[in-house]
C-alpha cells in the first residue's frame, strides 16, 4: 500500500527525493517507467486553435440568423396581433365606459344634474352610477347610500338599490339605503317603492321603511322638516345603532359603545354643523353620555 | 474574475484558447477517435456560448467537461477505441541503439496501446489526462466534479490493470 501511494505521488510529481530512491529500489519499476513514459507519447489530434475558432465563429452566427428568421413567422405575428386587439377593446371599454359615477366620503355631500336635469343630492359615504349614453331612453341609476331626487317629469324614472327598488314618474324623494336599512321619504307627488315582492304607492309626506327586514309604512313626516339636506338628520321611532351609523357617515368619527341598548328607540335630530351639539341631542334625551378621544368617540351610560 | 462573462466576446475567446486543445483530448481519451474529438469539442462551446448568461466563469471549466462527456455518451456509444504513438517519439533509454533494445520496446508499447484502449473510460480519461496533458489530481478532479480521492482510485486500478496486461502476473 506504501507503495501504491508512492506511484502514485511519483506520476502526480508530488514524490519527495527518498521517497522516489524508495520507490526505484522496488520490483517492477522499470515497467512502470516505461508505462509512464511510453502513455505520454500516445498523439492526440493537435487543433489548430485560430482555425477552430473561426469555424466555431460561423457556426454561431449561422445559428443566430436561423433565430432571426423565426422571429418574422406568422405565429409571433399573431400572438402581437392578439396582444393589440385586446389592448385596444380593453381600453375603449375604460376610456368609453358608459357608467358615470359619483361617490361622496364621509362627513361630504355633492349635489349634481342627471342628463335630463333632475337633480340629485349625494349624503355622506354614498354612490350613484348609472348608464349616460342611455339616459334618454332608460332613466335608471343604482345608489348604495342616501341621496334626495327631484324628478323632472318624463319616462319611468327608476333608482335600484341592493335591498329595493324606487320608481317614480316626476316628484321630489329622499332614498335611504344602508347596512339593514333602507327608507324612502316623499316630498312631493307619489313614489312607488318595490321591496321583494311589495309594491307600495307612497303619498306626498309618508315614509317607507324597511329595518332588518321588517316593513314600516305607517310614519309620517313633515315635508318641511328640516332634513340632511338643511345640514340636519331626522328619525322617527328609530333604533339607535342607525342613528349612530348616520353620525358616523355626516362626521366620519368612529362610534364604540360601553353597555348600552343599541335597539332603544330614538326621535329626534342631529345637526351637521357641530359634533358636540350633534351629540349631545343623541344622547341627553335617552340619558346617555360620550367621550371624544381623536377620531374616536365612546358612548356610555350615566351610572358608569 | 468575478465579473468575467462568457457573452463577453473577449473573454470567451481567452475561455476557448486556453481549453480547446484538452477538451478535444478530452474527447479523444474517451471516444479513440480522432476524427469526431474536435466536433465534440467544439459542439461543447457551441453550448457554452449560447447558454453564456446562465454559466458562471469560474464554473465553466467544469461545465465544459461535464458537456462534452454528455455529448460523447449521446453520440459516440460504445465504438472501438484506437490509439496512435506520436511519429518519432523518443525511447526511454535515448542512448541504446541496439536493435534488441528497440524491438523490445516497440513490444512494449504495443501491449501497452491495447492494455489502454482496453481500460474502462473513466480510468483512461484521468489516466491520459496525467500522463498526456500532465494534469495533477486536484485539477483532474475539479474539471470532472469528482473528489480526489475518485481520481487516484482510478489512477490506481488503471495502473494496475496496465501491469498485469503487460507483466501478464
Amino acid at each position: 500500500m506504501e507503495k501504491n501511494k508512492d506511484i502514485l505521488k511519483w506520476l502526480n510529481r508530488d514524490i519527495s527525493d527518498e521517497e522516489l530512491l524508495r520507490l526505484k529500489e522496488t520490483e517492477g519499476f522499470d515497467t512502470l517507467e516505461k508505462i509512464a513514459h511510453y502513455a505520454s507519447q500516445i498523439d492526440t489530434p493537435k487543433v489548430n486553435v485560430e482555425n477552430a475558432l473561426a469555424e466555431l465563429k460561423l457556426k454561431t452566427q449561422n445559428k443566430t440568423k436561423k433565430g432571426k428568421v423565426v422571429a418574422y413567422n406568422f405565429n409571433k405575428i399573431f400572438k402581437y396581433a392578439a396582444v393589440i386587439a385586446v389592448l385596444l377593446t380593453t381600453s375603449y371599454f375604460l376610456l368609453y365606459s358608459n357608467d358615470t359615477n359619483y361617490t361622496t366620503e364621509f362627513a361630504q355631500t355633492k349635489t349634481f344634474n342627471l342628463p335630463d336635469n333632475s337633480e340629485v343630492i349625494l349624503n355622506a359615504n354614498s354612490n350613484i352610477s348609472y348608464a349616460k349614453k342611455e339616459w334618454e331612453n332608460n332613466r335608471n341609476l343604482n345608489l348604495d347610500g342616501e341621496a334626495f331626487f327631484k324628478v323632472q317629469k318624463g319616462k319611468k324614472f327608476t333608482v335600484n338599490t341592493e335591498i329595493g327598488n324606487v320608481t317614480v314618474l316626476g316628484t321630489q324623494f329622499n332614498v335611504k339605503e344602508r347596512a339593514n336599512y333602507f327608507e324612502v321619504k316623499t316630498y312631493e307627488g307619489l313614489v312607488s317603492v318595490a321591496y321583494k315582492d311589495t309594491l307600495v304607492k307612497l303619498p306626498k309626506g309618508s315614509i317607507f321603511k324597511v329595518v332588518n327586514g321588517i316593513i314600516d309604512t305607517n310614519t309620517t313626516f313633515d315635508t318641511s322638516e328640516k332634513s340632511w339636506l338643511q345640514k340636519e338628520s331626522n328619525f322617527k321611532s328609530t333604533q339607535l345603532k342607525f342613528v349612530l351609523k348616520e353620525i358616523e357617515n355626516q362626521f366620519g368619527y368612529t362610534i364604540t359603545t360601553n353597555n348600552i341598548n343599541l335597539e332603544t328607540l330614538y326621535s329626534g335630530g342631529f345637526t351637521h354643523s357641530d359634533i358636540n351639539v350633534a351629540l349631545q341631542s343623541v344622547t341627553i334625551p335617552l340619558q346617555l353620555s360620550y367621550k371624544i378621544d381623536g377620531k374616536t368617540i365612546t358612548i356610555y351610560t350615566y351610572d358608569q | 474574475m468575478t465579473n468575467k462573462s462568457l457573452c463577453d466576446e473577449i473573454y470567451f475567446n481567452e475561455f476557448y484558447t486556453s481549453h480547446i486543445q484538452s477538451a478535444s483530448n478530452f474527447a479523444y481519451y474517451k471516444s479513440g477517435n480522432k476524427n469526431t474529438s474536435l466536433d465534440l469539442a467544439q459542439e461543447a462551446f457551441i453550448k457554452i456560448w449560447e447558454n453564456c448568461a446562465k454559466i458562471d466563469f469560474s464554473k465553466a471549466k467544469s461545465y465544459l467537461f461535464t458537456v462534452v462527456n454528455n455529448l460523447f455518451l449521446n453520440k459516440v456509444k460504445h465504438e472501438k477505441v484506437v490509439f496512435e504513438y506520436a511519429k518519432n517519439s523518443p525511447y526511454l533509454d535515448v542512448n541504446n541503439q541496439s536493435p534488441e533494445y528497440l524491438l523490445e520496446e516497440e513490444e512494449f508499447k504495443e501491449k501497452l496501446k491495447n492494455a489502454i484502449e482496453n481500460l474502462t473510460e473513466g480510468e483512461r480519461e484521468v489516466f491520459l489526462m496525467n500522463r498526456i496533458d500532465g494534469k495533477k489530481y486536484r485539477e483532474i478532479a475539479e474539471m470532472l466534479e469528482i473528489s480526489q480521492k475518485a481520481v487516484e482510485k482510478r489512477m490506481s486500478s488503471a495502473l494496475k490493470k496496465l501491469r498485469i496486461k503487460i507483466d501478464g502476473i
